[in-house]
């Protein structure tokens, strides 16, 4: 298992979460984040804005779903054709054990 | 070491944290998110809200053609020691399970260091 965290701009969000609900990734959790990247934030005039909003996506995956979450995350949470700065990123961390409390069975 | 993610109801956060004080975790982070699992919204269950006048049906209606629909959740989670995963996770399930779907899930991922901030102690003696 792997859990996949996507940092995205907060109004690509709903198209995010309804192309992985068709996809059949319906389960994910939704965080508000403050952050800045590489870009040391946005320069506007003299002032830098460095704690821009974003959303943190939090989709736990088997191994090989993995590929096909992140494709769906990318392709829909893309600017412009080619991409922009902001946009965001994902980081992929592994799991080790998995369970539902309403059952207590392990796994996904 | 490990974290201990649990994403669980609203209202079980106060019992959690009253459950793991008591057995010696005192420690924990807890985060306001919003969720989805894998169930989807039994539409009988709306159509019953809307029969009895309970809510709005503007309001239902909104809610249901959305279709990122996302449930309130309690993100909490618990830094422990490898040998203490399966206690703090028996601890959580026994205090949020109602057995109804939506009481939430655990997941267990690995911590490769910590660090106290105050001492620079790292690893087992910064927690």
């Amino acid at each position: 298992m792997l859990m996949v965290r996507a940092i995205i701009r907060p109004e690509k969000t709903g198209v995010v979460l309804s192309e992985m609900l068709s996809a059949g990734f319906s389960a994910v959790t939704k965080l508000d984040v403050y952050g800045r990247g590489k870009q040391k934030g946005i320069k506007v005039g003299d002032v830098y804005y460095d704690e821009i909003p974003k959303v943190m996506l939090l989709c736990i995956v088997k191994d090989e779903d993995k590929d096909d979450v992140c494709k769906i995350i990318m392709k829909n949470a893309k600017t412009g054709k080619d991409g922009t700065f902001g946009d965001g990123r994902i980081f992929i961390s592994p799991v080790e054990e998995a369970y539902t409390i309403s059952t207590g069975t392990t796994g996904l | 070491m490990k974290e201990v993610m649990a994403i669980i109801r609203q209202n079980k956060v106060n019992q959690t944290k009253e459950a793991l004080v008591n057995e010696g975790y005192p420690a924990f982070t807890c985060l306001k998110v919003l969720g989805r699992g894998k169930k989807t919204i039994d539409l009988s269950i709306i159509q019953d809200i809307v029969d009895a006048g309970e809510m709005p049906v503007s309001t239902v209606g909104e809610a249901l053609t959305e279709s990122s629909r996302l449930i309130p959740k309690r993100f909490f989670t618990v830094i422990c020691n490898d040998e203490d995963v399966s206690k703090v996770v028996s601890i959580i399930i026994d205090n949020n399970q109602t057995g109804n779907p939506g009481d939430g899930k655990i997941f267990v991922i690995p911590i490769m260091e910590s660090i106290r901030v105050r001492s620079g102690e790292k690893n087992a003696d910064a927690f």
